[in-house]
């Protein structure tokens, strides 16, 4: 049941699929904060259709499950006639999926700064837009850099489905490799530690974050 | 697009919707009960099973489901432990979910003010009449946000159950896709299906939320 031999083979797996799980991982998060922001600036400044579509968008997907969403969008994409390689429509997916949560959070953020700086931002002649891309949004992001770190770890845990199109990150190497071996525990016990390892990473990045950004709340 | 393809396999994947409902609302039940006896682990057992349940519930957190999946599927098995795709399932779905409603359950007791237990015990109420008549019924308005949130993910991820081959309404669907060759209009299809349970669903708990909630004073406490 447990040798050494599949032991080798699964760290090695892991040294080269961490690359691929860590991709899926940034790459999503920069699209979801991208989406995020977006659909936040809809939300709260785009008029009854901005909140509208926003809304549409956060309830679709918080709605359907990911596994489904996946399989819509890399079965769509060839329908638009975009084609791009699985790895890129699993960071889309992920990431779309993921800035439902993050319009959430960065929501939070927007409301929680004074309504005063915007008068003064006003005042001295900004537009809407400058205001909101200068003195709104990145505030909102600094105020929620927490929350969104913690997003981050929870786009970490949602990247082994990207196996369900055919990308092969750390889970899905794991399976391979039992499937070729007949045998587990030492292939996904290291698994799994490698993500509760880089899970509580992330956990820590945001627990310092949060402290070096207390006294700038006030 | 063409959705009429689908008319003829309307029953196979309506059954499954009815199964993907049957399984969330089992693996809800089982999972609530996991929760129960973690809470009552960490509030009200030794210093040994305090920290074990603390632990479990930090492992858990950093784990993905789809990883947690293939562990029980795969390691269960090779320990002599027999268990066919249904239950390992059911067990991962509980095992990945109780320690989130137990956190939230916790939460929700310690919420009560600790003046009110003692009132209780001034009055002469008996320690389970405390739990029963004042703590929980308050707990639960508190907790039921939070439980809301983590059975609607639950109810999501059964769909990755279908990756070992419970027959739930994703299985059912990449049956469906494999007779009809179009995969989008199918998957659409199916989004939509979960999107409406899952709406129903949320409308549902908030309903319960309101009547649970109706003690209070506030109106809109809660979400």
């Amino acid at each position: 049941m447990f040798s050494l031999e599949t032991l080798q083979q699964t760290l090695s797996a892991l040294g080269s699929t961490v690359w691929i799980t860590l991709m899926l991982t940034l790459g999503a998060g920069i699209v979801s904060l991208i989406a995020g922001s977006i659909s936040v600036s809809a939300q709260l400044g785009g008029g009854w259709v901005g909140l509208f579509a926003s809304r549409a968008y956060v309830s679709v997907m918080r709605g359907t499950p990911l596994l489904v969403q996946l399989l819509v969008l890399s079965y769509g994409l060839p329908l638009l006639g975009i084609r791009v390689p699985p790895i890129l429509a699993a960071i889309l997916a992920i990431g779309l999926n993921s800035g439902a949560y993050t319009t959430e959070i960065l929501r939070g953020g927007v409301l929680a700064i004074a309504p005063g700086q915007i008068e003064a931002a006003k005042m001295v002649g900004l537009s809407r837009f400058a205001i909101w891309r200068r003195v709104v949004l990145p505030q909102a992001m600094a105020n929620s850099l927490p929350m969104l770190v913690a997003e981050f770890s929870i786009i970490l845990k949602s990247t082994p489905l990207a196996s369900i199109i055919s990308v092969t990150e750390m889970t899905y190497a794991g399976v391979l490799i039992q499937a070729r071996s007949f045998s587990s525990l030492d292939v996904f016990l290291p698994i799994a530690a490698a993500y509760v390892a880089i899970f509580y990473a992330f956990t820590m990045l945001a627990v310092w974050l949060d402290r070096q950004l207390a006294p700038m709340r006030g | 697009m063409d959705f009429a393809v689908l008319v003829p396999y309307l029953p196979q994947l309506a059954l499954g919707l009815g199964r993907t409902t049957l399984i969330a609302a089992f693996a809800i039940a089982t999972s609530l009960a996991a929760a129960a006896l973690l809470t009552w682990g960490r509030m009200r057992g030794s210093a040994a099973i305090r920290r074990t349940i603390k632990v479990y519930t930090q492992l858990v957190l950093g784990l993905p489901i789809l990883t947690l999946l293939y562990v029980v599927y795969f390691v269960l098995p090779s320990a002599g432990i027999r268990i066919d795709a249904f239950w390992a399932g059911i067990l991962t779905l509980t095992l990945y979910y109780s320690p989130y409603m137990a956190e939230a359950v916790r939460g929700a007791i310690l919420s009560i003010p600790h003046g009110q237990l003692q009132a209780g015990r001034m009055v002469g109420l008996a320690e389970g009449t405390i739990l029963w008549r004042i703590v929980l019924p308050q707990a639960a308005g508190v907790a039921l946000p939070a439980l809301a949130g983590i059975a609607i993910g639950l109810t999501k991820d059964t769909a990755i159950l279908s990756v070992i081959s419970v027959q739930e309404f994703a299985y059912a669907t990449k049956q469906v896709v494999s007779r009809t060759y179009a995969p989008f209009e199918t998957w659409l299809a199916v989004a939509a299906a979960y999107w409406v349970l899952l709406s129903i669903l949320d409308l549902g708990v908030r309903t319960l939320e309101r009547r649970v909630n109706y003690y209070r004073p506030v109106r809109g406490v809660g979400r």
